[in-house]
């Protein structure tokens, strides 16, 4: 069973948990971000992270060095510590400012796997890699620009921890080499390529029909580039090999996650997260977590898309040609737990190869944490086609 | 004058003895770094027979500092000349505190330094090429 938390009345733009899942850093649409701590079954906020000015869209939680980043459309980024405060003596949240040097809001940020360098995704059409520069104190960025030509959506780490994965407005999605000559010792050679200085492009992906790369993520080998375009599809990249492009004929997905090297997990704007599987032999749509029976609406659900179903139309048009009045408010309410777009599904519990449970959040102001392995079929909709 | 970042005694001998060493081939270059805390220049290393893109790689690209160079210039008349030039080597995404002071100290290192040409390198490795050096020589 799917543990729901409602936390909000507002959006929910970006949420990262601590390492072991007791606090939860937030951004409700807003320029502060949000500790939650959990009691029991609620999420009792506990501290305020104010520093920016403008929204934050982004929260990375590093759990083993215990930081937090945030970006933010003010174009900055914030790297918070805990410190023990210089009056009270309390442990609180210290932020030191990173100065990105990009002239557009910041979109998506992620921790390296080790933890010393961080990538900002950026409207400049450009990552800012950011590192920690010990003989001056403070955070440098080093920026990633050719050859992106528009924003850039979303960005996930290799393992490696120099490789980086991003997606882009320009419907491409890239492996880039983000290498920092005085943080990291040269790396292995991998299937993406060998000896990669800063800003080499090992990689250059487009979906079936072009569309926006909202999310890209490696598998837990670091050997697969998954991406969700906005044409309603996941591709999945073997290098070297062939591209599987998974079709659905329901809405585009916006964020996804590998739970172990077979199995994909995305959601979007069809408000439920949605497993694929497969290998480099072909990938193909194998259900939901979301089997309807969790949420209470009516039968307007996901097998009901276009104009003529849903909404106005379909009501007046019941009410005259089969004499059905509307049926109180519960034709507003979707029968998924979510109730709006998910924006943001994170691994949970787990293994980092072998992924048990995610939490999403969404539009709605929900937090829920789902079990990977209660996967339903999808009833309602036409299987996918996968090519 | 008051100055805001001293040079030590070493630091002028040091330039004294680079400057009168005899040149036979090849580039040499002696850097200089402000140490903030005790906001004194201190020598970082010497380069000898060095060319300028290897100089590019071995300075830091995230502090600035002053690279004083005795380049081989091969005039278009087939002579080889020794000047000296200052490089005031500031890349942007250093320390923005370290970077005024790098400026405010550039004008007292220079007539220390008894250097009268400077070449300004703001954007980091791209920005210091041979190419760069000469023309800059050639042209003035």
């Amino acid at each position: 069973m799917p543990e729901v938390f409602n936390i909000s009345q507002t959006p929910i733009t970006a949420h990262a948990f601590n390492a072991d899942r007791s606090q939860l850093a937030v951004s409700f649409n807003s320029n502060d971000a949000q500790i939650l701590a959990r009691q029991g079954s609620e999420w009792i906020s506990t501290e305020t992270l104010a520093e920016h000015d403008k929204v934050i869209t982004s929260i990375d939680w590093a759990p083993n060095s215990n930081q937090i980043v945030t970006a933010s459309q003010d174009r900055n980024a914030y790297v918070w510590q805990q410190t023990p405060d210089q009056e009270t003596g309390k442990i609180v949240w210290k932020p030191t400012l990173v100065l990105l040097r990009i002239n557009r809001a910041a979109t998506h940020v992620r921790w390296s796997p080790k933890e010393d360098k961080f990538a900002v995704a950026s409207g400049a059409r450009a990552i800012a890699i950011c590192s920690f520069d010990p003989e001056n104190n403070w955070w440098v960025s080093k920026l990633l620009k050719k050859p992106i030509r528009s924003t850039v959506l979303a960005v996930d780490w290799h393992p490696n921890n120099v490789l980086l994965a991003a997606g882009s407005a320009d419907m491409k999605a890239r492996v880039f080499s983000a290498y920092i000559k005085e943080i990291d010792e040269r790396p292995a050679a991998t299937v993406w390529g060998s000896k990669l200085p800063f800003n080499t492009i090992c990689g250059e992906f487009a979906s079936a029909a072009g569309g926006w790369v909202h999310s890209v993520g490696f598998s837990p080998s670091g050997n697969v580039l998954a991406f969700a375009s906005h044409d309603s599809s996941i591709s999945v990249a073997y290098p070297g090999g062939p591209v599987h492009h998974i079709r659905m004929p329901t809405l585009p997905l916006v964020t996804l996650t590998w739970a172990s090297e077979d199995t994909i997990v995305a959601a979007g704007h069809d408000c439920q997260p949605l497993v694929f599987s497969g290998s480099e032999a072909g990938w193909q749509e194998i259900g939901t977590l979301d089997n309807g029976s969790y949420g209470s609406g009516s039968k307007v659900g996901p097998g009901s898309v276009g104009r003529l179903k849903t909404g106005a139309f379909a009501t007046f048009r019941d009410a005259d040609s089969r004499g059905q009045t509307s049926s109180g408010t519960t034709d507003t309410k979707l029968n998924t737990i979510h109730q709006n777009t998910i924006t943001s599904l994170r691994p949970y519990a787990g293994s980092p190869g072998q992924i048990t449970q995610v939490s999403t959040t969404g539009v709605d102001g929900k937090l829920v944490i789902w079990d990977i392995a209660s996967v339903s079929a999808l009833t309602g909709r036409m299987a996918a086609m996968s090519m | 004058m008051s100055h805001t970042v001293d040079i030590p005694q070493s630091i002028k001998d040091s330039l004294r003895k680079f400057r009168f060493a005899r040149r036979n081939e090849g580039s040499a270059a002696i850097v200089i770094k402000i140490n903030k805390q005790k906001l004194i220049m201190e020598e970082v290393e010497q380069f000898d027979n060095i060319s300028i893109e290897e100089l590019a790689e071995e300075l830091p690209e995230n502090s600035p500092r002053y690279v004083v160079l005795s380049h081989a210039l091969v005039h278009p008349d087939g002579r080889t000349s020794f000047p000296l030039v200052l490089i005031n080597w500031a890349p942007p995404s250093s320390e923005i505190g370290l970077l005024t002071l790098h400026a405010s100290a550039l004008l007292n290192f220079q007539t220390t330094a008894d250097v009268s040409k400077v070449i300004e390198i703001r954007e980091g490795p791209e920005g210091l090429t041979s190419d760069v050096v000469n023309s800059y020589l050639l042209g003035k």
